[in-house]
């Protein structure tokens, strides 16, 4: 009988969690910036998630509480690993004072290629507001970082990253508008 | 505040995300409708940001990891990795699961049902209406004559941009709301729009009927509500304006069935014929508003088909005043 319990439980999860797994996986696509990887941190989120799922109160924010686990996992691997993140904030406020307009008629690769290049700490925000929209409370949330610094990460990031397609389009003699 | 072409392109990451205030957006709107450079800059900004999505989106786990995850987490769960599929558990659980599975299942299957019904009572409405002499021929489009057919940015803007300023005023009106006869100077078509629209609005609360403007287009607009999520019915002209290649094909419309549009987190629906496009938007998922755009918008749509039909073309030219200064 407490078997059975057990399998529905786990049911319930599957059925509740799973369906967010394409999400984390591209944020984990976005930080860890190697396949394996990111699956391997996605599998060790729902791992974690699911030794926590009894705390989980039903009818909130299932989402948002799956992304805080995978930066806290990913947070924790960090540490484990000694890997560094390089204070890179100042550098990179220096360099976007202009805002060139926005190239039209990219593919989706050179779009790709651009959002690759941008530092991730401003990257992460961009996918997680303009393709997941995650509230910025929720990003916050996440990331564990004040609200503010969500929206000066998502305002540097997306300029940064309009800065990369507009670099691009300058070197492959693309149009842009104005 | 004053919006300048600097303070615009600062504000405008925010007014794509709909997080703006109703006034801001307008006064965004009218700039970019001045502002040749803006108006650019908001399309090269809204390529970029679908086009995120899409390279984002298609990164998906692979097969094997999903499948190695299912086993770690039933290994974790103190359970046999096939447990949950074999063994003498079968038996025992297979009530359980049942249960579980027709708590997800029974959802999707009365939603089939009520399709598969609402289909063919829509059919039997088409033939039961249509008299077969009259029937229009119903054509595959070529991709030109779709491309031919596709909607302007600014009729998008616009009807996104009435729907956010206007609707809003509305969410709290007490009804019952009717059409205003001076609708008659507007579009005559549209006198009883609320009536006829009415069929399709089953479970929606009318909340206003009423003739607005959005820049320099006008509309004849239902307010609805639905648990606080405000809709839209728009209907307004298809002239050159209202159509991206600045042409406006003749055609029936019926082959093109639903276009269906996401902008700035609204979803929009439409319908055309040969002098009206009608619009439904709301805060709804895509999908939901294709499906209230059917219900809703399909039977105006087939009422000003057949408005337009008995009017002879000479006399629709002047009969038909949609776009009254």
């Amino acid at each position: 009988m407490e078997q059975n319990d057990r399998l529905q439980r786990l049911e319930t999860f599957e059925a509740e969690a799973l369906g967010f797994s394409g999400q984390l996986f591209r944020v984990a696509l976005r930080v860890c910036r190697d396949r394996e990887r990111a699956e391997d941190l996605v599998q060790e989120t729902y791992l974690q998630a699911w030794r926590s799922f009894h705390r989980f109160e039903t009818g909130t924010n299932l989402r948002a509480w799956l992304y805080k686990i995978l930066f806290n996992v990913y947070h924790s691997g960090i540490r484990r690993e000694r890997l560094e993140l390089a204070p890179i904030e100042e550098t990179i406020a220096e360099t976007i004072a202009y805002d060139p307009p926005t190239p039209q008629h990219l593919t989706d690769e050179e779009v790709l290629i651009a959002l690759e290049r941008i530092p991730r700490d401003f990257q992460v925000p961009v996918v997680l507001a303009d393709v997941d929209e995650l509230s910025y409370r929720e990003i916050a949330d996440a990331l564990q970082v004040p609200l503010g610094t969500v929206m000066s990460r998502l305002h540097r990031g997306r300029k940064l990253l309009r800065m990369e397609l507009a670099n691009y389009a300058r070197n492959a003699g693309y149009q842009i508008a104005n | 505040m004053v919006m300048d072409c600097q303070n615009f392109k600062e504000l405008l990451d925010s007014y794509l995300c709909g997080e703006l205030a109703v006034e801001t957006n307008h006064t965004m709107l009218c700039h970019a409708e001045r502002c040749c450079s803006c108006r650019s800059e908001m399309a090269a900004r809204r390529q970029l940001r679908e086009s995120l999505r899409r390279v984002c989106s298609r990164e998906k786990m692979s097969d094997q990891a999903m499948e190695n995850l299912r086993t770690r987490l039933r290994s974790e769960a103190g359970l046999g990795a096939g447990q949950s599929r074999s063994g003498d558990e079968v038996g025992r659980r297979s009530w359980f699961a049942g249960l579980f599975k027709m708590r997800f299942l029974m959802p999707a299957a009365v939603v089939a049902a009520l399709t598969l019904l609402i289909a063919a009572a829509w059919s039997l409405y088409v033939l039961r209406r249509e008299d077969p002499s009259n029937q229009q021929k119903i054509s595959r489009l070529s991709s030109e004559q779709i491309e031919a057919l596709e909607l302007s940015g600014s009729l998008i803007s616009e009807s996104v941009g009435d729907h956010r300023t206007c609707a809003a005023h509305f969410v709290d009106a007490t009804g019952p709301a009717e059409m205003p006869d001076s609708i008659r100077k507007y579009d005559s078509a549209c006198v009883r729009l609320d009536k006829i629209a009415a069929e399709g609005a089953a479970g929606l609360l009318l909340r206003s009927a009423h003739i607005c403007g959005f820049g320099e287009r006008k509309f004849a607009h239902l307010v609805y509500t639905r648990d606080r999520q405000l809709i839209s019915l728009l209907v307004t002209a298809r002239d050159s304006q209202a159509l991206k290649s600045g042409r406006v094909p003749p055609f029936d419309g019926l082959a093109l069935g639903t276009q269906r549009f996401t902008s700035d987190h609204l979803a929009l629906g439409a319908y055309q014929t040969i002098k009206r496009i009608i619009l439904v938007v709301s805060d709804l998922p895509e999908n939901e508003n294709t499906a209230l755009t059917e219900r809703l918008a399909k039977p105006v749509a087939e009422h000003l088909r057949s408005a337009e039909a008995e009017l002879e073309p000479e006399k629709r030219v002047g009969r038909l005043n949609l776009r009254e200064d």
